[in-house]
């Protein structure tokens, strides 16, 4: 047991702190980096969707325009009927893909609540390791009851935090798979 | 004349695969960044259904319900609730502030399409 008043009692009291300091800075800093990637990965999946989406409206006007035409042909001269039901065929294999594809764009709605809902939760973090922060003050008393009374005012930080962490961000996404949800009318 | 469909998403992704959808099976649409806008645009233009999302920045989709509601105008125009939340808790809530109907995203177009021509032909 460390007694008051000695060089050791003082020197463990200075390196605990030095501890939960190095321990704030340090947890807030990858917190910071694996944030900072999260917020840039939601930023190119918004452009990725945006791309996608215009690529896929000009391929869909083009199929229309491509299809008016064969109209057009199909109706000037007399196909053979293999081609005439090959090419209905074809259209409603166009439509299946159509309305996969746009089932499947749907994702970066879900993807993106994620993500928030990800930082939103590094946040709450963040602020846990900010309770650790001592903000450099030392313990002026060498003795344990000084030590323990700063690490009970931490302990009490860090709880208040982490309650405030566990009740923050309720999930809206619990969707596993990319196939069309239900449908319920009342 | 064809029928006017209020689509409220604050995901423009989700705004447009709407759009795209409802537009293909020949609804006009107006769409809405959020509730407030929705509500905006739902008091400029009488419209035959609204679309809306749940979770949106501002006003959610439950406010926004409730608000519609309590306008004359709206009290019998079919919403339906489009949201990533599937939960009962959730669809209890939709219901009571006067949700017709809950469709859980990703939503299928010809399954949405075949949903509204049910509701407003």
């Amino acid at each position: 047991m460390l007694s008051r008043e000695t060089p050791s009692g003082e020197l463990m009291n200075a390196q605990v702190m030095r501890l939960l300091s190095g321990m704030s800075v340090h947890g807030d800093q990858h917190l910071a980096e694996v944030e900072r990637d999260l917020v840039q990965m939601d930023v190119l999946l918004d452009e990725a969707i945006k791309k996608l989406c215009a690529s896929f409206m000009a391929i869909h006007h083009a199929v229309d325009l491509q299809q008016e035409a064969l109209n057009g042909l199909l109706a000037d001269g007399m196909p053979a009927p293999e081609y005439a039901a090959r090419f209905a065929a074809l259209r409603g294999e166009i439509n299946q893909h159509v309305g996969a594809a746009v089932t499947s764009l749907q994702f970066q709605d879900m993807t993106s609540q994620l993500i928030g809902r990800m930082v939103q939760h590094l946040t709450g973090l963040r602020n846990v390791f900010g309770a650790l922060d001592t903000n450099g003050a030392a313990v002026s008393e060498s003795g344990n009851e000084a030590l323990l009374a700063t690490l009970s005012d931490i302990s009490e930080r860090v709880g208040a935090r982490c309650t405030e962490l566990a009740g923050g961000v309720r999930s809206t996404v619990n969707q596993r798979h990319m196939e069309s949800g239900d449908i319920e009318l009342f | 004349m064809s029928k006017t469909i209020l689509a409220v998403d604050d995901s423009g992704s989700l705004r447009q695969m709407l759009s795209f959808s409802l537009k293909a099976a020949g609804y006009g649409v107006i769409e809405a960044v959020d509730g407030q806008d929705g509500l905006n645009k739902a008091k400029q233009q009488k419209v035959d259904l609204v679309l809306t999302d749940q979770n949106m920045p501002g006003m959610d989709g439950l406010s926004l319900i409730k608000a519609l509601r309590a306008m004359k105008n709206y009290q019998s125009v079919p919403i339906l609730m489009l949201t990533t939340e599937s939960g009962d808790d959730m669809k209890a809530m939709g219901r009571a502030a006067g949700a017709n109907g809950w469709l859980v995203k990703p939503f299928d177009p010809a399954r949405l399409t075949e949903v509204i021509k049910k509701l407003i032909g």
